[in-house]
């Protein structure tokens, strides 16, 4: 069960992407790239997923983690997520306060 | 200069042992003594050559294990201290040795920084002395660790045990009876303690039934204080608010609402609902937003008499109403999102209807989300079809989830809580249909 996180700053804009299986074991260096995107100065956080095969309600609780860590001004947008990610996102209700973009 | 020249190695063969010694060199310029590097590469040692900014730039946990450092004598203590901090701090206990070939006069202030030290003639005898030393005594301060660890993980499970027992105690003991329904629950923490739980009460006198399964994002204690919060926060606040309730109830004349809405709103259950689960999400979001701890959960409130079913579906996994008729399940879908995560959000009411027969299956994702060993998920597909085609309702429905999960499962560990309730209403005894 792999899983790979990246950030790239470019500007203002913040881009995560995230590979493999985000659950508990895998969230903590998710949030560390968090918090870098945020003490960087984010204006913007892109999360792109299309290579993300799970999301466990852990890793849910990572995407109310960013929300709190970037601030409420911040534009956080989850792009690319394939039917099982986007289902868990939908179903939990974070479509509200968080953006699910086609890739 | 030594007379290392004279050694024989073929006649110290290196003894049998268990485990080679980790050796790490370091110098500046990747610079080794031949003679020291002749008799390491005689012993049975592990030998690495770094730099100390090679090291230090190493990815955490890259640096590999290390028993001994030698380091050069030309690199300052303070570099040598920098890198021995960087291998404690990834869990390793390494001697330093500091060596010198030619300036003995700088050895003084390695030994001063408490580092042992290794001059010439490097013969081998001397070499393996001096590296076994080190190698025993890392050895024995490793088994130190080990007992010193073992008895604090030994207080941690009494603690856990202690934790398991009072979350015990936020479960219901025994579930309420009514006559003509089986309320049947499974509950299997993946930890000692768990994020899952559920609850079913009685609500305005005996007249309705509330049942809750819920599921703590997370898993283990931080879920599991989270899980007593916020059952305590549903049940307080559902039987506080079905006193008032029933008294209104009796005023509207409740039959004459059944009859007159079409969507047959049971007013008698709607109050407390909408109150416990709006109460504890503004309790949540107003209170504990900055710990990022939420539950999705469905909580339905019960007609037993009627077998009518109003409920509130948190973001949780849809609970599914099976029929017995064969007719398609009905699937009981979100009204509002997970709870305690946004605030002031709004939860809409739900409604169902549970007739004779019917088994409403409750679950949390520990069962849609079980793994195989080959990582494959269960998935809410085959769970519908393993539900509708049980023969079994109530406990024996159970055992058999039960059963297909563990083989699912197989010798993989169970990774999430899981919860399974079935609220069944049993068919009328003379049933010729089945």
């Amino acid at each position: 069960m792999s899983f790979d996180a990246t950030l790239n700053l470019t500007g203002e804009v913040a881009t995560i992407e995230l590979k493999g299986e985000l659950d508990a074991s895998t969230a903590p260096r998710f949030h560390d790239l968090i918090e870098d995107a945020a003490g960087a100065g984010a204006l913007r956080l892109d999360i792109h997923v299309s290579r993300l095969s799970y999301l466990s309600s852990a890793g849910l609780r990572s995407l109310v983690f960013a929300r709190q860590k970037m601030g409420d001004e911040v534009r956080i947008s989850v792009v690319g997520a394939t039917e099982p990610v986007s289902r868990t996102i939908r179903l939990a209700g974070f479509d509200h306060s968080i953006d699910l973009i086609d890739a | 200069m030594s007379q290392t020249q004279t050694e024989t190695r073929a006649d110290t063969p290196p003894e049998p042992r268990q485990t080679r010694t980790k050796v790490l060199l370091l110098d500046e310029h990747h610079r080794v003594p031949p003679e020291l590097m002749k008799a390491l590469n005689g012993l049975d040692a592990d030998v690495r050559v770094r730099t100390p900014a090679e090291l230090l730039a190493a990815a955490a946990g890259a640096s590999g294990e290390t028993e001994v450092v030698l380091a050069s004598a030309r690199l300052s203590p303070s570099t040598v201290k920098a890198v021995t901090r960087r291998l404690v701090e990834e869990g390793q206990n390494p001697t330093v040795v500091a060596f010198a070939e030619h300036e003995l006069h700088l050895l003084g202030g390695h030994i001063r920084a408490g580092s042992d030290y290794l001059v010439p003639p490097f013969y081998p005898e001397l070499v393996r002395a001096r590296l076994r030393n080190c190698h025993e005594r890392a050895a024995f301060s490793r088994t130190l660790e080990d007992v010193t660890a073992h008895a604090e993980l030994l207080s941690y499970e009494r603690e856990l045990e202690i934790g398991r027992e009072i979350q015990g105690g936020f479960l219901p003991d025994t579930l309420p009876q009514f006559d003509g329904w089986e309320i049947d629950v499974r509950f299997r923490p993946a930890r000692t303690v768990a994020g899952d739980f559920y609850d079913v009460f009685e609500l305005v006198n005996r007249r309705r039934l509330a049942l809750v399964v819920a599921d703590v994002c997370d898993k283990g204690v931080g879920a599991a204080l989270f899980m007593a919060l916020i059952r305590s926060l549903l049940r307080h606040t559902a039987e506080q608010s079905g006193l008032q309730n029933l008294i209104a109830a009796d005023l509207l004349g409740e039959a004459s609402v059944w009859e007159e809405h079409s969507r047959a709103i049971p007013v008698v259950g709607a109050t407390p609902l909408l109150n416990a689960v709006v109460g504890t999400n503004n309790y949540l979001t107003r209170n504990h937003i900055r710990q990022g701890y939420f539950a999705t959960m469905f909580f339905g409130v019960l007609d037993p008499v009627t077998g009518n079913l109003v409920y509130i579906n948190g973001g949780h996994n849809p609970p599914v109403l099976v029929g017995s008729d064969g007719s398609d399940p009905v699937f009981l879908e979100p009204t509002g999102p997970a709870v305690g995560v946004m605030p002031d959000v709004t939860f809409s009411l739900g409604y169902a209807q549970i007739s004779p027969g019917d088994t409403l299956f409750i679950y949390t994702d520990g069962v849609t989300e079980a793994r195989a060993e080959s990582g494959g998920f269960f998935g809410e597909e085959a769970m519908v079809e393993q539900l509708t085609a049980a023969a079994g309702r109530g406990e024996e429905l159970l055992d058999h989830m039960d059963g297909v999960l563990d083989e699912f499962v197989g010798a993989a560990e169970q990774s999430d809580d899981i919860t399974m309730m079935t609220v069944h209403w049993r068919a009328p005894e003379p049933d010729p249909a089945t």
